[in-house]
C-alpha cells in the first residue's frame, strides 16, 4: 500500500508505503519503506525508487566524466572529477614504458579530459580510462542530478542543443559540460540553454521550449 | 525597575500577546546561498539564522578520515551584532557546547556510511538572536542538509518550552528566557518522536517537566510540518 | 584553487578581449544591487544586508562606551573588522581572520575614516569616556568583489545607525536617542585588469581570471586606494581608473540616497 504517488516529492524520513520493496535512496523498517533523501518518488509495480533532486556526484562504472588533472605522480595522474572522491588514471593509458617516460608530456596539471570510469572500489575511489584531451571551449558546472535531463530520452535534448547552436558539446555525468565553437555567441547560447534546462528540469514540454528558444535566437 | 519584579504574564497573556501554547512567527526557505552544497534560512520570532552545508567533500588532514563513514561536524557561530551587547568574534564556550549538541543530533539521522572517507561540514550563523537560537539553528541545519541531498533517515525538528510566572509555556522569547524559571529545548526525529537533543536549566517538578516536555514535542511536530512544506515548495518555484 | 573558477578563466579572458563579459554587462557596469537597511534592527543599532550580484554581505554596527586612544583623548573610536564566514565559500575556514579578511576590513575602514564620514570628535562624552563604533562585516556569500559590497553596506548601515540611550553612566540597551552623525558617503569602486582592459565590479570568476585589482574610494575627493593581486598597472590605467571610480561612486551614492 502506498502513501504517496508516482511523481510526488518526498522528504527524508517520509513514509512511502507498506508491504512494498525499496530499491534506491530509501530504506525499510518494520515492513515500511521510507525515503532517505529529498526527491521524487518513482513507483514501478510494488518497487519504489527515490530520485534525489540534489547531491554531489559519486563515481559509477561506465560513466563518462570530465576531469581536470591536478597531480602527476610516478606512473599515474590524479584527476579531479567534481566529486568528494579522487580519481586515478594509470600511465598505461598512454604508454607501455610508464616508469621511464615523463607523464606530464602527455597530460599535465590543468589539462581537461573526458574519460570513462573503469573501476570504483568500496570507498568510492575510482579509475578512469580512454582519455580525450579537451582543448579550447569552456566547461560549466551543472547539478549532476540534472544531467539526464540535459541529455534527454535517447539523447534527444543533447542532439537539439548541438545542432541548433553549432557547438561541440560533451556532457559529463559528473555535472560538467564542455562546450566549444569558433563563434562565442554560439557558446553563450548553448550555455544559456543548458542553464535553463537545469532550472526547469522538473517541468514537462521542456524539449519543445528549448527548441523554440534556440530557433528564436538563431533568427535574431 | 528591579528585574525580579518583572511580570511575564499579564491578564492571562504573555508580554508579546501569545497564548501559552502558541509559537512565535516562523518563516523558512532553502537554497539561499550559492557556494554551499545546501543552505537554509529561518526567521523564528526575532531570531535570524542562516545554515550552510559543505560536503560530502574531501577531508583534510587525512588522519581524520574514517573509511567506514563520513565525518560530520557542525559549527554554531553568532555574529558580533546579533545580540544587545556586541559579542567579540570567535567561538566562546556556549557556542562550542551548542555546536556539539547540534552535531550529535544531526549525526543520529545522517546516513554517513554512504560517503566513507569524506567530511560533511554544517555551519550555522546566528545573524540576530532572541532566545531559542539552538532550536532554530538545528531546524535550519537539518533543512540545509536535506537541501544538499544528504541521505538522512529523518529530518530533525526542535522547539523549546519553559516556565514563566509558574506557568508552563511554549517557545520562550528573550525576556521570558532571561526572567523565567526554566528553559527546556528539545529536538526530535519526528518519524518516531525520538529525542536527539534535550537540555534543561531551571527548576521543575516532575509533573511540570512532563507537561513542558510534551508541549515542546508538540511544538517541534508543528515546526516539522513547516519544514516539510518549505522543502516541497522549493522545488515548485523552479517551474 | 577553486577548480570551477579555474575552468572558466580562459573563456573569460577571451570574452573581455572582445569587450564582453560573462554575464553580458558592459565593462564599466555594476551588477544588480539590493540594499536592505536595518536588517538586524531588533538588536543592532545599525545594519545593512547587501546583495551585489551573487555576493551577500551583512554589516552590523554596534556601539559601546569606553576609553579613547591615549594620543586622541577628545575623539571617539571607530574600529572595523571582517569575517569571511565558511558558508560564503568552500575555501573559507572557521578561525581568526586571515589576510583576505583583514585587507577588506582595513580598506573599508580607510575610506570611511579618511573621508571623515564620522566626525569622531562628536563621539566625545566626557573625560575618558567616548563612544566606540564597531563596524562588523559578515560575509555570507562570496560572488566576487567583497570590498565594494562591504564598503557600500557599511556606509549605508552607518547612515541609519541609532545612538543607544546613555544615562547615569549606563547604556540602556533597546532604547535610542538620536542618530549617529554621518556627513558624507564614501563609496569604494573596484576594477580588475584582464588582458589590458579594466572591468568594474568583477564577479567571482572574473576576479580569478584577473591579473590585478584596484579599489578606489571617493567622496568629492579620493579617500582611499588599494591595489591588490600580483599583476601590475600602467600609470595611465590608474588615472583612467580614478575617473571611472568617481563616476560609478556617484551612481551608487544616488542609489543609497534614494533608500
Amino acid at each position: 500500500m502506498f502513501m504517496v504517488g508516482d511523481g510526488d516529492l518526498v522528504i527524508p524520513g517520509q513514509l512511502i508505503g507498506e508491504n512494498v520493496s525499496c530499491l534506491d535512496n530509501c530504506f525499510m523498517e518494520n515492513n515500511r519503506v521510507y525515503s532517505m533523501v529529498f526527491g521524487m518518488v518513482r513507483i514501478n509495480g510494488r518497487v519504489v525508487r527515490v530520485i534525489p533532486s540534489l547531491g554531489v556526484y559519486t563515481p559509477k562504472r561506465d560513466d563518462l566524466v570530465i576531469g581536470v588533472i591536478i597531480n602527476v605522480m610516478e606512473g599515474s595522474w590524479i584527476v579531479d572529477i567534481n566529486s568528494p572522491y579522487l580519481c586515478r588514471m594509470r600511465g598505461e593509458e598512454v604508454t607501455k614504458d610508464v616508469m621511464n617516460k615523463n607523464l606530464s608530456k602527455y597530460y599535465d596539471v590543468g589539462d581537461r579530459i573526458s574519460a570513462k570510469i573503469s573501476f570504483v572500489n568500496e570507498v568510492n575511489s575510482c579509475e578512469i580510462t580512454g582519455p580525450w584531451k579537451l582543448i579550447d571551449g569552456v566547461i560549466i558546472n551543472v547539478n549532476p542530478k540534472r544531467i539526464p535531463r540535459v541529455v534527454g530520452k535517447r539523447r534527444s535534448m543533447l542532439e537539439i542543443l548541438k545542432k541548433k547552436t553549432n557547438c561541440n558539446i560533451v556532457v559529463g555525468q559528473n555535472g560538467r559540460i564542455w562546450v566549444r565553437s569558433d563563434n562565442f555567441d554560439n557558446v553563450k547560447l548553448a550555455i544559456n540553454a543548458i542553464k535553463r534546462i537545469e532550472r526547469e528540469a522538473q517541468s514537462s514540454g521542456l524539449t519543445d521550449r528549448i527548441e523554440k528558444m534556440l530557433e528564436n535566437a538563431r533568427r535574431s | 525597575m528591579v528585574k525580579q519584579d518583572m511580570k511575564l504574564i499579564v491578564d492571562g497573556k504573555r508580554l508579546d500577546g501569545r497564548r501559552f501554547d502558541e509559537l512565535r512567527e516562523i518563516k523558512m526557505s532553502v537554497g539561499v546561498l550559492n557556494r554551499t552544497n545546501g543552505s537554509a534560512y529561518v526567521e523564528w520570532g526575532k531570531n535570524k539564522i542562516l545554515a550552510g552545508v559543505h560536503g560530502p567533500r574531501e577531508l583534510h588532514p587525512k588522519y581524520l578520515r574514517d573509511p567506514t563513514k563520513a565525518v560530520l561536524t557542525c559549527t554554531y557561530n553568532m555574529a558580533p551584532f546579533s545580540v544587545d551587547e556586541r559579542k567579540k568574534p570567535g567561538p566562546d564556550r556556549r557556542s562550542v557546547e551548542i555546536s556539539k549538541v547540534i552535531s550529535e543530533a544531526l549525526g543520529h539521522v545522517a546516513v554517513l556510511e554512504k560517503y566513507p572517507n569524506t567530511g560533511i561540514d554544517v555551519f550555522v550563523e546566528v545573524l540576530q538572536a532572541d532566545a531559542g537560537t539552538r532550536c532554530a539553528s538545528i531546524v535550519a541545519a537539518s533543512l540545509a542538509m536535506a537541501n544538499s541531498g544528504m541521505p538522512m533517515r529523518d529530518m530533525i525538528s526542535a522547539c523549546a518550552a519553559g516556565k514563566i510566572d509558574g506557568e508552563i509555556v511554549l517557545d520562550l522569547m528573550k525576556e521570558e528566557d532571561n526572567f523565567g524559571e526554566c528553559d527546556l529545548p528539545v529536538a526530535i526525529s519526528p518519524r518516531r518522536k525520538e529525542i536527539v537533543l534535550l537540555q534543561m536549566d531551571g527548576k521543575l517538578t516532575r509533573e511540570e517537566f512532563k507537561k513542558a516536555y510534551r508541549l515542546a514535542i508538540d511544538g517541534a511536530m508543528r515546526v516539522y510540518d513547516m519544514q516539510k512544506k518549505t522543502l516541497i515548495e522549493s522545488m515548485k518555484i523552479e517551474e | 584553487m577553486d577548480i570551477e573558477t579555474y575552468l572558466k578563466r580562459d573563456y573569460i579572458t577571451n570574452l573581455v578581449k572582445s569587450g564582453r563579459r560573462i554575464d553580458n554587462r558592459k565593462l564599466d557596469e555594476f551588477r544588480y544591487i539590493k540594499l536592505e537597511r536595518d536588517y538586524c534592527d531588533a538588536k543592532a543599532p545599525g545594519s545593512t544586508l547587501i546583495r551585489l550580484g551573487n555576493t551577500k554581505v551583512l554589516v552590523g554596527i554596534s556601539l559601546d562606551v569606553g576609553e579613547p586612544y591615549p594620543d586622541r583623548p577628545d575623539e571617539g573610536v571607530m574600529t572595523t573588522s571582517a569575517e569571511l564566514r565558511p558558508v560564503a565559500s568552500p575555501i573559507f575556514e572557521a578561525g581568526p581572520p586571515r589576510e583576505d579578511a583583514i585587507e577588506i576590513a582595513r580598506v573599508v575602514d580607510r575610506g570611511i575614516r579618511e573621508s571623515k564620514a564620522i566626525d569622531l570628535e562628536k563621539l566625545f562624552i566626557e573625560e575618558n569616556k567616548v563612544w566606540i563604533v564597531f563596524i562588523d562585516i559578515h560575509v555570507l556569500d562570496h560572488g566576487g568583489n567583497l570590498i565594494d559590497a562591504s564598503g557600500i553596506a557599511a556606509i549605508t548601515a552607518l547612515l541609519n545607525t541609532r545612538m543607544p540611550r546613555y544615562e547615569d553612566n549606563t547604556i540602556i540597551r533597546g532604547e535610542w536617542d538620536g542618530k549617529l552623525p554621518v556627513s558624507c558617503i564614501p563609496v569604494p569602486v573596484t576594477q580588475a585588469k584582464i588582458s589590458d582592459k579594466l572591468i568594474v565590479d568583477p564577479c567571482l570568476d572574473e576576479e580569478y581570471a584577473a591579473d590585478a585589482k584596484i579599489t578606489i574610494t571617493t567622496t568629492d575627493t579620493i579617500n582611499a586606494m588599494q591595489k591588490s593581486g600580483d599583476g601590475a598597472f600602467k600609470s595611465d590605467e590608474i588615472e583612467r581608473a580614478v575617473g571611472v571610480a568617481f563616476e560609478k561612486a556617484k551612481e551608487i551614492r544616488n542609489i543609497i540616497k534614494k533608500l
